[in-house]
């Protein structure tokens, strides 16, 4: 009761505050929670044109058929090491970057600096991974430069063992750039008088970049962690399907590309959903419990 | 924090063929058994309809789901804008309304339409099973699932062209209807003289300098490849285009007596290629091409048509297997203009020993399933929509989707059609991009035997070369029809199967696998179900020659 009485007083106080929240809430709703209800195809042996209402329930068939596939382990394993990679070297990148660019002093170079990184962020995937494909075939530049100097041509794209180094290597360089904004928003924030208070007690730059700037980076980069560890399983299948093929599908075939595959390719959308779906329980399931962790070791948490 | 955005957005096009269709799922045709769909069936001696009076006067306008000629699409975005378009409409007397999937993704919005539940008049697309894209479950389940409507009674009534056709050609009939004879799509038909299209074929001027013949054997093939290598500096000597697997037709894959798919033994037994023990040699050859540079190192990585266009142009590769027109043709033409000797020749499908007779090699059947048009199950209009799917198989109608327009596309020279200067002799477009405009290079008609585009006559010697197999034994018909059921089973397995084939067949190639793993991959393959898989399609093809 008290909570309803202090949220219409809220209400009537606020009005326009909340006449301004109604668009993004409407979005969520339509675009977020109404299609939720197709989840349910996941349980149902879906054909188009009887309808999601229409097509026969299966209960967990579909699940059954993925965990017993042949392909279930090694598209988690995949799946995890990528967001693992990705988290291991892409997230600290737009950070370091950010740090050094702060450190800058040069007003024009550092903003050229910044235009450049964030440049390849623009260029459509496509364009990127043809690029890609491009620059590491057997006669591309980067194994000109490796035969310059003596050594062995190869296809990088052909081999296995280096997928995830071209995955998240390009990754970083296409988004390095972006990434640093928000650091670069948060460092604005930090109080002048902390660097003063440093340099009067002798610290040089590399202490205050330690002992000032990081901790006061902290919150944003703790929170910008939970949200990236909750995406984890979420590798997007664009970059996968316009890299991968099947000499190297060992290393590259993710849970999205092969709910790509399975899915939209031999119209098993009910397969796809549940699997699909299945992997969206795993980020829900990491992200609370990443959230849990930083609020019982950090002060900092989403909720 | 401000940035200064780039000034210039740059537009790259860059195509990439969006994986569209990675994966060749041999999901067949399924049948359902229910009596009120197979009823028609058996109205096909029902007497003949009356002729039909072209054109047709009527208010009605139809709906039309199809492809645009990725040629036409350059000059209109819409078929009824075409001059084709525009003649058929005042033949026939039918004006249509056509929508166009976006290039490269037919499939995906194919699933959208059927997915919406508003389906045109009618839809041109792969109906007939066999082939990536065809609906899940075959033209039967399509046809209990209302998506299509069974056209027998239909075609009787309304259809005098194509029903005078399948009574003349029983060879026809058996292989556009299903196992229970229902009718499900108007037929894309081939004529006799192009059912071969596709082949290897070789730069004639390199032989000529290198003092070399047009290879047969592999060991001549070897010896040629070599010299290409070593004498020309071609870094990738032999290339093909890559999509969902190498695409050489079973070319040097044959010389071993087997395939990289299903097809037909001697027996007439079904069998898996993949896990024939042969299959073992053809790996080990393609291996050991791939190791000394003879076969293109990045050949997974060919997924579009530029790659190898590249390659061929840039002298980096000396032979590939391609096709008769947007291959050999095409290639001729562009690389004339750079280098005059440019010559590409088409070389026999190789064999192990001179003599012998190639195994397989490329050859389509007189019904191409993937053009074929079928009316909805909503469709209001079904009846007009057959007349008018039957004016192309009629003697004029089939004119104009072969030839285009009298006196414009073509003239008749004692009789024969040919087509006219304004589209041979256009200064700045070629034949294939000026036909596009005039006629239906694909789609449901009756093909013509007359029509040709070779503008080479290396290209008419080709046909010949290329016929020279035994692949109208071996190769499996994409029109079997196993039951729903079946379809379902084979969906799943056939999935699993020819996604850890390929991949396989990838890594022996490279080098990745050791060939010994060979004995290992095969029961693999036979843990994931092959034997039932190659049942279910004996049982199909067994039904298929009893039809």
């Amino acid at each position: 009761m008290r909570f309803r009485m202090g949220l219409l007083l809220d209400i009537r106080k606020n009005k326009l505050l909340y006449v301004m929240l109604l668009p993004v809430l409407l979005y969520y709703v339509v675009f977020h929670y109404v299609p939720m209800y197709g989840a349910v195809i996941a349980f149902k042996d879906f054909t188009p044109r009887l309808g999601i209402w229409g097509s026969d329930w299966v209960g967990f068939e579909h699940f059954r058929e993925f965990f017993t596939g042949p392909y279930f382990w090694r598209t988690i394993k995949n799946t995890v090491l990528i967001s693992f990679y990705q988290l291991l070297f892409g997230f600290p990148a737009p950070i370091i970057l950010a740090l050094l660019l702060n450190e800058l002093k040069h007003a024009v170079f550092k903003r050229t600096m910044q235009t450049v990184t964030y440049m390849p962020h623009f260029i459509s995937l496509i364009v990127i991974c043809g690029i890609l494909k491009d620059f590491t075939s057997s006669e591309g530049v980067i194994n000109d430069v490796i035969a310059f100097f003596g050594g062995e041509r190869l296809t990088f794209l052909l081999e296995p063992s280096l997928f995830r180094t071209v995955y998240v290597s390009s990754g970083i360089w296409q988004n390095i750039g972006w990434g640093t904004i928000i650091f670069l928003a948060a460092l604005t924030g930090i109080d002048q008088e902390q660097y003063e208070a440093a340099t009067i007690d002798g610290a040089g730059r590399w202490k205050q970049m330690m002992h000032v700037t990081l901790p006061g980076l902290m919150p944003t980069i703790i929170i910008l962690l939970i949200l990236e560890i909750g995406r984890m399983m979420n590798v997007g299948f664009e970059k996968i399907i316009l890299l991968y093929n099947p000499g190297t599908y060992e290393t590259a075939d993710v849970i999205s590309s092969y709910v790509y595959r399975v899915g939209l390719q031999d119209f098993n959308y009910s397969f796809s959903s549940a699997v699909g779906l299945f992997n969206s329980v795993i980020n829900f399931a990491l992200l609370i419990s990443s959230n849990w962790l930083s609020r019982k070791f950090n002060d900092t948490s989403l909720w | 924090m401000r940035t200064r955005s780039a000034k210039k957005s740059i537009s790259l096009a860059l195509s990439v063929v969006a994986a569209s269709n990675l994966f060749v799922a041999c999901s067949k045709d399924g049948f359902s058994e229910s009596p009120s769909q197979t009823g028609a069936a058996k109205a096909t001696a029902a007497p003949s309809a009356a002729a039909v009076q072209y054109p047709i006067s009527t208010q009605e306008t139809l709906t039309s789901w199809e492809q645009i000629d990725t040629n036409l699409a350059s000059f209109v975005p819409n078929l009824a804008e075409s001059p084709f378009g525009k003649q058929l409409e005042r033949e026939t007397g039918v004006k249509v309304k056509y929508t166009h999937p976006a290039d490269g993704q037919s499939k995906d919005q194919f699933n959208l339409l059927i997915a919406s539940n508003n389906l045109p008049d009618v839809i041109e697309y792969n109906w007939g099973g066999g082939g990536s894209a065809a609906y899940p479950g075959g033209p039967e389940k399509a046809i209990s699932d209302k998506v299509i409507l069974p056209l027998n009674d239909l075609i009787d009534k309304s259809a005098p062209n194509l029903k005078k056709l399948l009574q003349q050609d029983k060879e026809l009939d058996k292989m556009i209807k299903t196992d229970n004879g229902t009718y499900y799509a108007f037929p894309m038909i081939r004529p006799e003289n192009g059912l071969v299209f596709r082949g290897p074929m070789i730069r004639k001027d390199w032989l000529d300098e290198l003092n070399l013949q047009v290879p047969v054997t592999i060991d001549e093939w070897y010896t040629v490849l070599k010299a290409f290598k070593e004498k020309k500096g071609a870094s990738a000597p032999f290339t093909a285009q890559y999509s969902n697997e190498l695409n050489i037709q079973d070319a040097f894959i044959g010389a071993f007596k087997t395939a990289n798919r299903f097809y037909i033994d001697d027996q007439g037994k079904v069998k898996y290629g993949p896990t024939d023990p042969q299959f073992k040699d053809a790996l080990s050859l393609l291996h050991k091409w791939y190791a000394e540079g003879l076969l293109d190192k990045d050949f997974a990585l060919n997924t579009d048509s530029k790659s190898l266009d590249t390659k061929l142009m840039s002298d980096a590769s000396g032979a590939t297997v391609g096709l008769l027109s947007g291959g050999m043709g095409r290639w001729m033409d562009t690389g004339k203009k750079k280098n005059p000797k440019f010559q590409l020749v088409a070389a026999p499908y190789p064999t192990l020993n001179k003599g012998e007779r190639a195994f397989i090699g490329q050859r389509d059947f007189k019904y191409n399933p993937v053009a074929s048009k079928a009316v909805s199950g909503d469709s209001k209009h079904a009846e007009l929509a057959v007349k008018w799917m039957d004016y192309a198989y009629g003697e004029k109608g089939s004119m104009l989707f072969n030839f285009g327009i009298e006196g414009q596309s073509y003239n008749l020279v004692d009789g024969v059609p040919k087509f006219s200067d304004t589209i041979t002799k256009d200064p700045k477009y070629n034949l294939q991009q000026m036909v596009s405009q005039y006629t239906k290079p694909n789609g449901p008609f009756l093909g013509d035997s007359r029509k040709s585009f070779n503008t080479f006559k290396e290209q008419d010697e080709a046909i010949k070369i290329w016929e020279q197999t035994d692949a109208v034994k071996h190769v499996m018909p994409l029109f079997l029809t196993p039951t729903a059921e079946e379809s379902k089973e084979l969906a799943k397995m056939n999935t699993a199967i020819s996604s850890y084939k390929e991949e396989m067949f990838v890594k022996f190639v490279m080098g990745k696998e050791p060939i010994d793993k060979f004995d290992e991959y095969v029961k693999r393959i036979k843990d994931m179900g092959i034997d039932r898989v190659t049942e279910i399609y004996q049982g199909a093809l067994d039904r298929y020659n009893k039809r």
